[in-house]
């Protein structure tokens, strides 16, 4: 293990609230000094150029999934997120049917659009909304909640419950002695856990009877022999992972892309009149502010060596993709929007065998809600006297998105 | 002259398109239809992807395709010339609209009336040796004697009406086309090499939103086409006309539009005038769609004109909410916006 000792000053001061309210900064140093380091108060390394998270997320030779501790302690195993080998095929098996590009054009218009029109209609006439709580999160949440069927849970649950998942996952604080820095934080992640048990199990009961379309029924059943179901028990870490990436991220890289947006009035304009662009626009703030800034990890089952790092057989590498979609040898002005770069590919759905498996489920998401929101309120203005807060280490988008409109 | 064939992914169609001959024209020629606008390298709206082969941008300007994008493998169809056989794919949607389209053709005609008819404006009516069969709203193309310089005209008599062409021109001063030959030298009788139809600009099938019409200037031409396209064969619930100009004397047509406005209860003519005061609307016409409607949900748009007012009135659509998908603009980019599109902006405005 690299010793703390060793550490450069800069590196060993750097704290989670630093980090959470702007990582930028520190990862350009890191980036340029040092690609992958070891960072005292996470008590683990992080990969932080293009190369270093292509080589260390893409080349499961060596490395292999594994989540960090806080995120462990959040999900459980087996997750799809730290599982390996046959372990991970039969995860992946169960929850990609659904996920599948061809799959999801056949029910994603009938199942977003309608959902984007009704929390816009709820908003329209009003004048002014923060887009974050009244728009984004609600149309991730209930589009994904409808997919898996959790028609019964209402939105603002679903919100409270990947908020609370999300406190405890990026917990990730530890002391010298290598004990939680911060170990309150789990308690909301704990509390939430307790909830969606509580919730889910009559549901997963009725399902076990009654198989329907929804996915969770699908994970229940798919693959199965016939009279016997997946026991939930190896479910459960993996709705987790949904209940918290899954349900957050599309709604964070909507806001991105409209603040983004914002920071280029011309850009914005050309987007809300041409709805083709909404593709372009949703990509390239992935890339400006990866909604999975630095959230997943892998361990090597050699010893081995990435970007002159020297890491022992049994490493813990962050794959920071957030900071690797700023590099500065793939993109000028990284931390500026721009519609009109180069669209060269991001790695905000990260690499290799553990890449995100709803990546298109998630650009549809997107693309139809920003389509529904431009089209029927194409004067939204940005209200000039709010701020625009970014936050999150683990997870990053805007706090709160607060436009205005003439109505 | 050495030709190459060019194909389109998507849909297959091929083509043979001369080593100097736009990419867009050829096809056009062959009556496949390419999404494009004004055949000038100005608006973008043509850009393609080239899969294979190599081609030569010609005019193209960097505003329009930027040196990024030429490197990224796109090109503008209106100005790219084949150096290689290519396989090409369209960025815009190229899925059947169900819009009637008609080949790009080259006719002559003959100079069958020519009258001023509004300060600064003349109409010019060409008889065709040949039909040149359009969609009310598109434009033609003539060149100006003794040169190869194209200049666009669209089209102000209804489509039914396919041998005799209306255009209205307005002068701009130091202008090859207009100073330089039709508010100059032109004659009745005179030949006039004409080719078209181009543009996607109009209304091309029947459809379910009431229409706002905007013109500024000859922006009207077109506008005329469409209201007489729509009248005639139902196409639009209904339709309000505004027509901007500074005085009475930038006005013209109003009996015509008066007239149809006393036969067809779903049609109504706003003609607005901004350095006048006077018996109907007063101010930017612009300023007077925003003061006639409190809201544009559920109606479509149609704004035509210098480009300055064009933009002015989709801002405007838009605080009124209106789908930006349904608001269609026809701008009437000339040499200096090519030259330079900020400056000419400043100049305008
Ligand atoms: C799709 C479309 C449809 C159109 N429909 C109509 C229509 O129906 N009616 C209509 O009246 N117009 C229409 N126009 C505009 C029309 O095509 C011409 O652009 C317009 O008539 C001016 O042409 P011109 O040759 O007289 O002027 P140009 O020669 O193009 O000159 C335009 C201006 O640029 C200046 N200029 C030219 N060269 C230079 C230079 N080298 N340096 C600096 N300045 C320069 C000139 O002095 C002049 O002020 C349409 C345009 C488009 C794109
Ligand atoms: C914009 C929204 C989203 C972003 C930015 C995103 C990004 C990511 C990233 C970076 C990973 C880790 C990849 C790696 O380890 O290299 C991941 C994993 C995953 N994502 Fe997403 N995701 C989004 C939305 C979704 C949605 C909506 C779903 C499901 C409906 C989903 C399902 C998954 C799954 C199942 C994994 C785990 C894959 C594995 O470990 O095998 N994601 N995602
Ligand atoms: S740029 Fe080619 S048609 Fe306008």
């Amino acid at each position: 293990m690299t010793a703390v000792h060793e550490t450069p000053a800069w590196i060993a001061e750097i704290t989670m609230a630093e980090l959470e309210r702007n990582p930028y900064p520190f990862y350009e140093r890191l980036r340029k000094e040092c690609p992958v380091a070891f960072i005292p108060a996470l008590g683990f390394h992080v990969a932080t150029t293009k190369e270093a998270c292509q080589e260390v997320g893409g080349n499961s030779d060596i490395w292999d999934g594994l989540i960090s501790p806080a995120g462990g302690r959040t999900f459980g195993h087996p997750n799809v997120l730290n599982a390996n080998g046959p372990e991970h095929d039969e995860l992946r098996g169960m929850v990609e049917p659904s996920l599948q590009p061809a799959e999801v054009n056949r029910y994603v218009e009938d199942l977003v659009r309608p959902i984007a029109r009704r929390y816009v209609e709820a908003i329209e006439d009003a004048g002014r909304a923060d887009l974050v709580a009244e728009f984004c999160e609600p149309v991730s949440v209930r589009s994904l909640g409808d997919l898996m069927g959790l028609q019964s849970v209402g939105s603002d649950k679903l919100r409270e419950w990947f908020h609370k998942l999300s406190v405890s996952f990026t917990n990730a604080g530890v002391l010298e002695n290598g004990d939680w820095a911060n170990p309150e934080g789990f308690r909301p992640g704990d509390e939430a856990r307790a909830e969606i048990r509580a919730v889910l199990d009559p549901l997963i009961d009725k399902w076990i009877v009654e198989p329907d379309d929804s996915a969770l029924s699908h994970w229940l059943h798919d693959g199965m022999p016939e009279g016997q179901v997946r026991d939930r028990e190896q479910l459960y870490p993996t709705v987790f992972v949904f209940l918290l990436g899954a349900m957050q991220e599309p709604g964070h890289a909507m806001a991105s892309t409209i603040a983004g947006l914002w920071t280029k009035p011309e850009q914005f304009e050309r987007v809300v009149d041409d709805p083709k662009q909404i593709r372009r626009a949703i990509t390239e703030s992935m890339r400006w502010t990866s909604p999975i800034w630095s959230a997943v990890a892998r361990t090597n089952k050699v010893d081995t060596t990435v970007a002159g790092t020297f890491l022992p057989a049994g490493s813990l590498v962050m794959l920071s993709y957030g900071s690797a979609n700023h590099d500065e040898n793939d993109y000028d002005a990284p931390s500026e929007y721009d519609l009109d770069r180069a669209p060269v590919p991001h790695l905000a759905f990260g690499a290799g065998k553990h890449a995100c498996a709803g990546s298109y489920f998630a650009s549809e998401v997107c693309r139809i809600g920003l389509e529904e929101l431009f089209e029927a309120i194409p004067n939204l203005e940005r209200d000039e006297n709010k701020e625009i807060d970014f936050w999150g280490w683990g997870f990053r988008g805007p706090v709160e998105l607060h436009a205005h409109w003439e109505v | 002259m050495a030709a190459h064939s060019v194909r389109l992914k998507t849909l297959g169609a091929e083509t043979l398109c001369g080593a100097d001959q736009p990419v867009l024209d050829a096809f056009l020629r062959e009556n496949v239809w390419l999404p494009h606008g004004c055949a000038q390298g100005t608006c973008g709206s043509c850009k393609l992807r080239v899969i294979e082969g190599e081609v030569d941008h010609g005019a193209a300007p960097e505003f329009t395709l930027t040196t990024d994008e030429r490197a990224e493998g796109l090109a503008l169809a209106c100005q790219a010339r084949p150096r290689s056989d290519l396989l090409v794919e369209p960025l815009a949607d190229i899925a059947d609209d169900g819009v009637v389209r008609h080949p790009l053709r080259d006719v002559v005609g003959t100079v069958a009336e020519l009258t001023d008819i509004a300060r600064g404006t003349r109409r010019l009516v060409i008889d065709l040796d040949e039909p040149i069969p359009f969609t009310a709203g598109q434009y033609v193309e003539l060149t100006v004697p003794g040169t190869e310089l194209r200049r666009q005209y669209s089209m102000a008599n209804p489509p039914s009406e396919t041998s005799r062409l209306e255009l209205h021109v307005r002068h701009t001063p130091g202008g090859a086309a207009t100073d330089g030959w039709i508010f100059a030298g032109m004659a009745v009788g005179d030949r006039v090499d004409v080719r078209g139809p181009l543009g996607v600009f109009g209304v091309g099938r029947p459809q379910d939103e009431p229409a706002i019409l905007i013109a500024g200037g000859t922006g009207l031409a077109p506008m005329k086409s469409i209201v007489l396209a729509a009248l005639a064969e139902g196409l639009v619930p209904e339709i309000w006309l505004y027509h901007g100009g500074r005085t009475e004397a930038d006005l013209y047509d109003g009996d015509v539009f008066r007239e149809l406005e006393g036969r067809h209860p779903d049609f109504h003519y706003r003609p607005c005038l901004s350095e006048q005061e006077w018996d109907g609307a007063s101010g930017l016409v612009t300023d007077v769609v925003l003061a006639d409607f409190t809201s544009c949900k559920g109606m479509s748009a149609y704004l035509c004109g210098p480009p300055a007012m064009v933009e002015a009135g989709a801002k405007v659509l838009k605080r009124r909410r209106m789908a930006p998908r349904l608001i269609f603009k026809e701008e009437f980019t000339d040499t200096s916006d090519l030259l330079s599109p900020s400056t000419a902006e400043e100049e305008r405005t």
